[in-house]
């Protein structure tokens, strides 16, 4: 039993120090990224290139004053970002980073992950309302109802992936990927609706720009977390960042094969063959990582009724089409990717 | 009526009347220099050249009268091209020195060149150089950038009535400079400053203090005499910068006397008093105004109310001259006054001092009766009014007086006489008037009393009897004004009392004398002690109100000695001197003119409204909300007031619905004295502000006043010498001056100003004076 | 129309967006590696403020306040009083650098070329209230960089 309790510590420290440390050096590849894009050179005074930048950076989080605004509630105050970030490391429980490393590889792991994902926004919304501060309220609510919509959107698009694989355990649903044609037998391809709307609701649900109205520092500041300072405005920080990599672990798993070699069932796969399958799961992670930074370097953020229109009257009934469409290829069992199912 | 048009537009105007005023009166703008509405027309600086059609050049507007059918063209090329070529010359020796020139920005020179002028210059040649002159404490000269319009020139001669600036020498070498004496001495110089128009006259206690853009205006009241001019306060940075004169029709015109100009250096003396103190166990200490309100209000209460007395200036306002009568009379005293240099209190009633005419009214007399009244200084632009009814209307003008005041006008008859005299010489010209009358029967007529009775009857003719303010300082008050009133009558003259102070006539209105109250109305029961008997017999508790006993009261001496003696003295004052430290025990800050709001009311009968144009220096408070905490926290009722206005109002329901009742009173001879003693308060020593004025107690008129003045017969019979120091001993008080030989005084007679420092040892005594060499 | 739903819906515009920034991704860069490196300056460069003396020593200014009466924010507060030697003198020439804009409209408004904008930028406050600069340190600040003052309205003058 206690040598039972200590694996299981271990294999989360495992994976939660590994994270944080992603955390504090995707934010470093964002500041080099957006510098870049904008013709500049980013971070580059702290250490060899600005390698010790995050390092500086948490530091200093750390040594900040932590600000109570005067009439805040203090302990919904404080409980927040743990509310924040609590599911964000929660959810990578179930996350298989190859075959059979995982640290809970349960049947129903993507109503788990539903259920975290979701339950980050009350971080937000306690944050929003503990701050007495109207902007961090305007921010909460704003969160609240986007999350809402996108929801719905990507409750759909995985409604289409479980379809397809039909299986709950994610590590099932890598393995129905396998089909031997390679990184064209993933679900990518005939899921293809379903996994752009599943990134790109993704990105809202992270509050990543285009879609950070809930922060909107042209218009309410700095949204919920306005009045936080110091490491409470830290932990709120490596929730988004957390979430935003799981995000990206996510749609790798569902969409993109996860640890499968994209030559899979080719040709090519002896000659890749020597690659720890982890490499693969990390190398299509850090894509959609990439393509969160360069969202943020590309887009405007959208006015707050675009976003309420994209998610309900785009998103929705695009995943309900295709869910339809999806039927009818899992009934005709298209091959190469539903040769196999049970219809 | 003439038609003329000017510019395509045809205007109805009165035939005779120059082209500038016509253009002025319809808002057609007409460049000009030397032109001024209120001088003569010199038509000499040539900018206001305007097209009249058929003339063969282009007429100065100044100085053409219009015509039916006229037609004039003001931006015509021909009249532009005048006015260009008169500003090329004018600007030839004009330096460029806009950037050091206290005129910079408010300049004529500048706008009109900005306006009318070209761009470029074509002059090479060396520029002129008019090396400066001082010409007076009051006025910086730069005498280089003259333009020779000569309108201060004009301004001595036509308003001040002093040749004291003139034009020498000509052409390229012609100059502005004094005449006879080196300095600008006339009681209205500094309107020269108002009148230059560039930066040849400014005014020295501002010399490159501000600039134009940086000042804002209020307006305001003159605080130093009952002619009441209206002014306007330059502000900066909630800082009294300059005064100015504010236009006003009825009374001062465009112009302002020196003293109202140049009294707000007073507002920032050193000596100013920033913040409440008390005086506990002999030592001053600094408080908040509550603990001083509190320490004034458990003071007086321990005092029995026939055993307080309160005593204002009469530059207060009518608000909280009204407001300290009202606390003590609530508290059970009538012991209120303000008559401070008055010594004869014999008259029953005391009626505000009212000159029953507008000043205008003034200027066209016929016959004039002065009598103890020093217009020119005390009063100028009550005496500019009578010199233009000498000037344009050929009065005549008829002084008596205990001092011979140098005048700008011609007088035809002029007395001077001692103050025992005087009342045998006005019972003469009475008698001369209505030999029967039975009173008179022992008087004796000379001729020149005769010749004087000659002059003031005179059928069809506007005869003015004026009594001025130096009979307020003579022990034969009553007399005089009885007699004065009486010759008025018997002349069907217009009687008129000047009265000195900005309020004299607002404190008797408000009621701050000790036998009436508001409006005159006379009180029920025992009448209260007046300024000399509260000054003389020690009373147990004060409150003093604007004023420095030593040197504002005529009894100087004898004042602060008593006050002194007194066990509790709340004094409410803008100043703070060794001496009000001496008697007082708690100091409250009050706000001056031009930090408080009140109204004054002039000898014109004019209720003038102020409102404080910035706020207090230090934590002072307007006097009348501390009057009104301290009758709160003494529980004197009825002293509600929010705002200044509500206290007027009050006040002038009341004066408006009530009429005085007036008692006749009598006049006796006065029995000669050995040496008569002659007081009265020096020109620029009047009040607590003024005295402070640094600037004008540097002129000749202030200097002038230093020094115990006899005339030389005076002197030789006292085997004295001029300049000599003298001791003067009096009943109460002495004092050391040097002696100045003065022929403006009658024989026997001894002049000394109060108001200066120096004289401040003296109580006035109408008995004797001794004058020895000391 | 369907040409319009076809674009949105195959994302074709957000692709070309992200075409563009992917492009820059790999531009050259322009950061200057400030302080190591610094970019040419004008002399019209208008930095922190100095006043300047004559070469006999007398200051320049004349307290004519022009450049008080243009600052747009009000940066500029002077008092003037007549020296000794019965000149117009300031007795208080404060700017205040946490107002000032820097847009050098009191060195165009000077008469006497007394206020001027250094090409001193390099400055800092350590308190509060040190970056109000008194007469006296402008008139310091203008002795030590007086040779470049002069040189580089020297050089700018042909242009003026």
């Amino acid at each position: 039993m206690f040598l039972e309790s200590v694996l299981i510590f271990a294999k989360i420290i495992a994976v939660v120090a590994p994270l944080m440390i992603a955390v504090a050096y995707y934010t470093y590849a964002e500041r080099k990224l957006i510098g870049y894009v904008q013709i500049r050179i980013g971070p580059n005074r702290v250490g060899p290139r600005g390698w010790l930048q995050p390092i500086a950076d948490a530091l200093k989080l750390m040594f900040k004053e932590i600000i109570l605004p005067t009439k805040a509630n203090r302990y919904l105050f404080i409980i927040a970002p743990m509310l924040s970030i609590a599911p964000a490391l929660a959810a990578w429980a179930v996350i298989p980073f190859a075959d059979g490393w995982v640290v809970a590889d349960i049947n129903a792991g993507l109503l788990y992950l539903l259920a975290m994902t979701s339950l980050g926004v009350y971080g937000v919304i306690i944050a929003g309302w503990a701050s007495n501060s109207k902007y961090a309220l305007l921010g909460a609510l704003r969160s609240a109802a986007q999350i809402v919509a996108y929801e719905i959107a990507m409750g759909f698009a995985l409604v289409g992936v479980l379809m397809a694989a039909g299986s709950l355990n994610l590590s099932a649903i890598v393995h129905a990927q396998a089909t031997g044609y390679g990184f064209l037998g993933w679900y990518w391809v005939p899921l293809f609706p379903l996994f752009l709307i599943y990134f790109i609701s993704g990105v809202a649900e992270t509050n990543r720009a285009p879609f950070d109205v809930a922060e909107g520092e042209s218009e309410i500041v700095a949204g919920f977390h306005v009045e936080y300072s110091g490491m409470l405005f830290a932990v709120f920080f490596l929730a988004e960042y957390a979430n935003m990599i799981l995000i990206a672990a996510l749609t790798t798993l569902m969409f993109m094969g996860g640890w499968l070699s994209p030559f899979q069932g080719t040709g090519l796969e002896a000659y890749f063959a020597w690659m720890p399958q982890i490499f693969w799961f990390f190398a299509k992670m850090t894509l959609f990582l990439l393509l969160f930074l360069w969202f943020r370097a590309t887009f405007p953020r959208y006015r707050y009724d675009q976003i309420m229109r994209l998610g309900w009257k785009v998103f929705i009934p695009l995943t309900i089409v295709w869910l339809v469409v999806l039927g009818v290829m899992i009934l005709t069992h298209l091959s190469p990717w539903f040769a196999s199912t049970a219809g | 009526m003439a038609r003329i048009e000017i510019d395509g537009k045809t205007y109805e105007v009165e035939a005779g009347k120059t082209l500038i005023e016509i253009t002025d009166a319809h808002g057609i703008e007409i460049p000009r220099f030397c032109y001024h509405k209120k001088l003569s027309v010199a038509a000499s600086c040539r900018m206001c050249l305007v097209d009249v059609a058929n003339a063969p050049k282009p007429l100065p507007a100044c100085a053409t009268p219009v015509w039916d059918g006229m037609k004039i063209q003001t931006r015509s090329p021909r009249a532009i091209n005048a006015q260009k070529a008169v500003m090329e010359f004018l600007l030839i020796n004009h330096p460029l020195d806009c950037p050091i020139c206290d005129q910079g920005g408010e300049c004529e020179l500048q706008d009109v060149a900005v306006a009318y002028g070209k761009d470029r210059t074509r002059f090479i040649e060396e520029k002129r150089i008019v090396i400066d002159k001082n010409i007076g404490a009051l006025i910086s000269t730069a005498f280089t950038r003259c333009i020779h319009c000569t309108r201060c020139v004009r301004f001595g001669e036509e308003i001040a009535g002093v040749k004291e600036l003139g034009a020498t020498q000509r052409g390229d070498h012609m100059r502005i400079d004094t005449y006879m004496t080196d300095t600008v001495n006339s009681e209205l110089s500094g309107n020269v400053i108002d009148l230059c128009p560039v930066g040849a006259l400014t005014a020295k206690p501002s010399r490159f203090a501000a600039r134009p853009w940086e000042l804002h205006t209020a307006h305001g009241i003159a605080p130093h005499d009952a002619f009441g001019s209206h002014l306007e306060f330059h502000i900066r940075r909630n800082q009294v910068m300059r005064v100015v004169p504010r236009e006003n029709v009825a009374l001062n015109e465009v112009w302002l006397s020196d003293r109202d100009r140049f009294s707000y250096q007073g507002l920032y003396a050193q000596d100013r008093l920033t913040a409440p103190m008390i005086k506990k166990d002999g030592q001053w200490q600094t408080v908040d105004w509550e603990s001083a309100l509190l320490f004034a209000a458990e003071g007086l209460k321990k005092i029995p109310a026939k055993q307080l007395g309160g005593l204002a200036s009469a530059t207060a306002t009518v608000e909280e001259l009204y407001l300290l009568q009202k606390l003590l009379r609530g508290l059970g005293s009538n012991n209120i006054d303000h008559r401070l240099q008055q010594v004869d209190f014999s008259e029953k009633t005391t009626k505000a001092p009212f000159l029953n005419q507008r000043p205008a009214d003034l200027a066209q007399a016929d016959v004039v009766l002065l009598v103890c009244a020093n217009l020119r200084k005390q009063q100028p632009l009550l005496n500019h009014r009578l010199r233009q009814a000498v000037l344009h209307n050929h009065a005549e003008v008829i002084r008596i007086n205990v001092y011979d005041y140098p005048q700008n006008f011609p007088v035809s008859h002029n007395l001077t006489v001692a103050p025992h005299q005087l009342v045998a010489t006005l019972a003469g010209i009475a008698k001369a008037l209505d030999e029967a009358q039975p009173a008179f029967k022992n008087i004796e007529i000379s001729e020149q009393q005769r010749a004087i009775a000659a002059c003031l009857q005179k059928n069809n003719k506007k005869i003015k009897v004026l009594l001025g303010e130096a009979a307020d300082n003579l022990p034969q008050l009553a007399s005089i004004r009885t007699l004065t009133a009486l010759i008025a009558k018997l002349t069907f003259a217009t009687f008129s009392e000047t009265g000195r102070y900005a309020n004299s006539a607002g404190a008797i209105l408000a009621g701050a004398l000790p036998q009436q109250t508001l409006a005159g109305q006379a009180i029920s029961g025992e009448t209260g002690l007046n300024a000399q008997q509260m000054l003389s017999q020690s009373l147990q508790a004060y409150v003093l109100l604007g004023f420095e006993p030593e040197l504002d009261s005529i009894m100087g001496a004898t004042a602060l000695q008593t006050l002194q003696n007194a066990p509790f003295v709340v004094a409410i004052n803008g100043f703070c001197t060794e001496a009000m430290q001496g008697y007082a025990n708690v100091l409250l800050p009050m706000a001056l003119f031009a930090e408080t709001s009140g109204t004054y009311v002039n000898n014109s009968g004019d209720w003038q409204r102020f409102t404080a144009a910035v706020a207090p220096v230090g934590s002072a408070r307007p006097a009348w909300k501390i009057l009104r905490v301290l009758a709160n926290l003494l529980d004197v009722h009825d002293f509600a007031y929010t705002a200044s206005d509500e206290i007027l109002n009050e006040v002038k329901m009341l004066c408006e619905t009530s009429a005085q009742t007036v008692e006749d009173s009598t006049w006796v001879l006065s029995a000669p004295q050995a040496l008569c003693y002659l007081t009265e308060p020096a020109i620029y020593a009047g009040d607590a502000l003024v005295r402070r004025a640094t600037a004008l107690q540097a002129t000749a008129d202030a200097q002038a006043c230093h020094g115990a003045h006899v005339n030389q017969r005076t002197a030789d019979k006292l085997r004295l010498s001029a300049g000599q120091q003298v001791k003067l001993s009096q009943n109460g008080g002495s004092a050391i001056l040097p002696l100045v030989i003065d022929a403006a005084l009658a024989d026997d007679c001894v002049l000394v100003y109060t108001g200066l420092a120096e004289s401040a040892g003296l109580a006035h005594d109408v008995g004797t004076i001794d004058l020895t060499a000391a | 129309m369907f040409k319009q739903h076809v674009k949105s819906l195959l994302l074709l515009e957000l692709l070309k967006g992200l075409r563009l920034t992917g492009r820059y991704l790999f531009a050259k860069k322009f950061t200057v590696q400030y302080p190591e490196e610094k970019t040419p300056m004008s002399p019209r460069f208008r930095g922190q403020h100095a006043l300047r003396r004559y070469d006999n020593g007398e200051e320049r200014c004349i307290a004519c306040k022009l450049c008080e009466a243009v600052c747009p924010a009000l940066a500029i507060t002077i008092e003037a009083a007549e020296r000794a030697d019965g000149t117009r003198r300031t007795t208080r020439y404060d700017i205040d650098l946490y107002k000032c804009i820097f847009c050098g409209f009191c060195e165009e408004a000077c008469p006497v070329d007394a206020i001027v904008e250094t090409r001193h930028f390099e400055y800092h406050g350590e308190q509060a209230g040190d970056l109000l600069m008194t007469k006296e340190k402008l008139l310091a600040l203008g002795d030590k960089l007086s040779d470049e003052i002069s040189r580089d309205r020297a050089s700018d003058a042909p242009y003026r």
